[in-house]
């Protein structure tokens, strides 16, 4: 094998289905680089098929600890929703979180912060991670549909914002509601759901978005 | 707000490219961090700072590239981050991680573990131009790398897995 047909082949090997003038010349005299690049080609939709990994395997796995990106997986949620909120009926899902919010209605009144080591503490408790950037003033472990759930409240500059992060409901997809005094939103987020929930009245969008960002 | 029934294909152009990209780009994040929940997590953040950076992308038939470029950056920024360990690609192995499996091709699957086996500076270009269909140029630009030093990485990935796949290796450039 000349030296030719060394260069080639390189050439062939970096990219198979892109040929200089100088291949295509080559590979018109030398079959054992026509050889070689047929089965380079070849090679590749097999190395094409091996990378696109099968995702429904991928995500049957269970993770060894749950994770959850909590303002990413909600802002994708609203990408693929195209930037809009779901219209659904009132879903029992928001209507639990309500009353769950009813029962802790001091949670809003908090004016200090919660300590990092406090928050962390609730996550653990809960097996969830997230990190706010905005203020935390209330973080509790609370029970909910047979789970202990963080129940968080975050300042934002529009007002004081629930977020519950409903790790073990799997279809978040129940959209906005609206029910007594409260206004929410229940969506997808990490493997399970998140719910966030203000005062009715208190512009909800701009304060929501003020969570996603101040997340990121 | 703008109520929308649920199930259609409503949103934007740019959303809905989103959406039929991410696939891909969990793949390509699986590739790079070899692991999967560290994927999900840097395909989630890729997607925040492409929405955010939607005006940059002037020409759709770019985005592949340009979105595998954000979730290379956004892979790089966790690590350097969060400081995560490095995965070891024996216990990769030994977790017979469900997602390099292939229902009755064994031969894609020994593939598969192949290229996870290859080392970062080979496997990292290879998928960068196979699914993501970066050219040599784009590659050496977001790598930092001569195109000659790119060509020879992706001569090398093959050549390697040439041999895997029971062909002889092809000689090599210092050879």
């Amino acid at each position: 094998m000349g030296n030719d047909c060394k260069h080639v082949r390189i050439a062939i090997g970096a990219e198979p289905h892109a040929q200089s003038p100088e291949v295509t010349a080559h590979l018109a005299t030398c079959a054992a680089c026509r050889q070689f690049q047929a089965e380079t080609v070849a090679l590749d939709g097999r190395v094409r098929a091996a990378l696109e990994l099968p995702l429904s395997k991928f995500r049957k796995t269970p993770m060894p600890a749950r994770r959850f990106a909590l303002a990413a997986s909600v802002v994708f949620a609203l990408l693929v929703g195209g930037g809009v909120w779901l219209f659904r009926p009132q879903s029992a899902l928001a209507s639990e979180v309500v009353e769950h919010v009813l029962h802790e209605p001091g949670s809003w009144q908090r004016r200090e912060t919660v300590s990092p080591e406090t928050l962390a503490a609730v996550l653990a408790k809960a097996g969830v991670r997230y990190n706010p950037r905005l203020p935390v003033m209330y973080a509790s472990p609370c029970p909910f549909r047979g789970h202990i759930v963080p129940h968080l409240v975050v300042q934002t500059d529009r007002g004081p914002l629930t977020v519950m992060v409903l790790a073990h409901e799997q279809d978040g997809s129940n959209g906005e509601f609206t029910e007594g005094k409260y206004h929410g939103v229940v969506l997808p987020a990490g493997s399970g759901s998140i719910a966030v929930v203000a005062p009715k009245g208190q512009e909800f969008d701009g304060a929501l978005k003020a969570v996603l960002e101040g997340t990121l | 707000m703008n109520p929308r029934p649920r199930g259609t294909t409503g949103g934007s152009p740019f959303a809905r490219l989103l959406e039929m990209l991410r696939p891909d780009l969990v793949r390509f994040a699986f590739w790079l961090a070899r692991d999967r929940a560290v994927a999900e997590d840097v395909v989630q953040e890729t997607l925040i700072r492409a929405w955010k950076s939607r005006e940059e992308l002037k020409d759709q038939a770019a985005a592949r590239p340009w979105l595998f470029t954000i979730v290379r950056r956004e892979h790089a920024r966790l690590f350097e981050r969060k400081r995560l360990p490095t995965v070891d690609v024996d216990q990769v192995e030994a977790l017979g991680d469900p997602a390099l499996a292939s229902d009755g091709d064994a031969g894609l699957e020994d593939l598969r573990r192949a290229i996870m086996q290859l080392p970062d500076e080979y496997r990292e270009p290879l998928v960068m131009q196979v699914l993501g269909g970066l050219t040599t140029t784009e590659i050496g630009t977001e790598l930092g790398l001569t195109q000659a030093a790119v060509l020879t990485r992706l001569f090398r990935a093959r050549n390697r897995l040439r041999v895997i796949y029971g062909l002889p290796a092809a000689e090599d450039a210092d050879g």
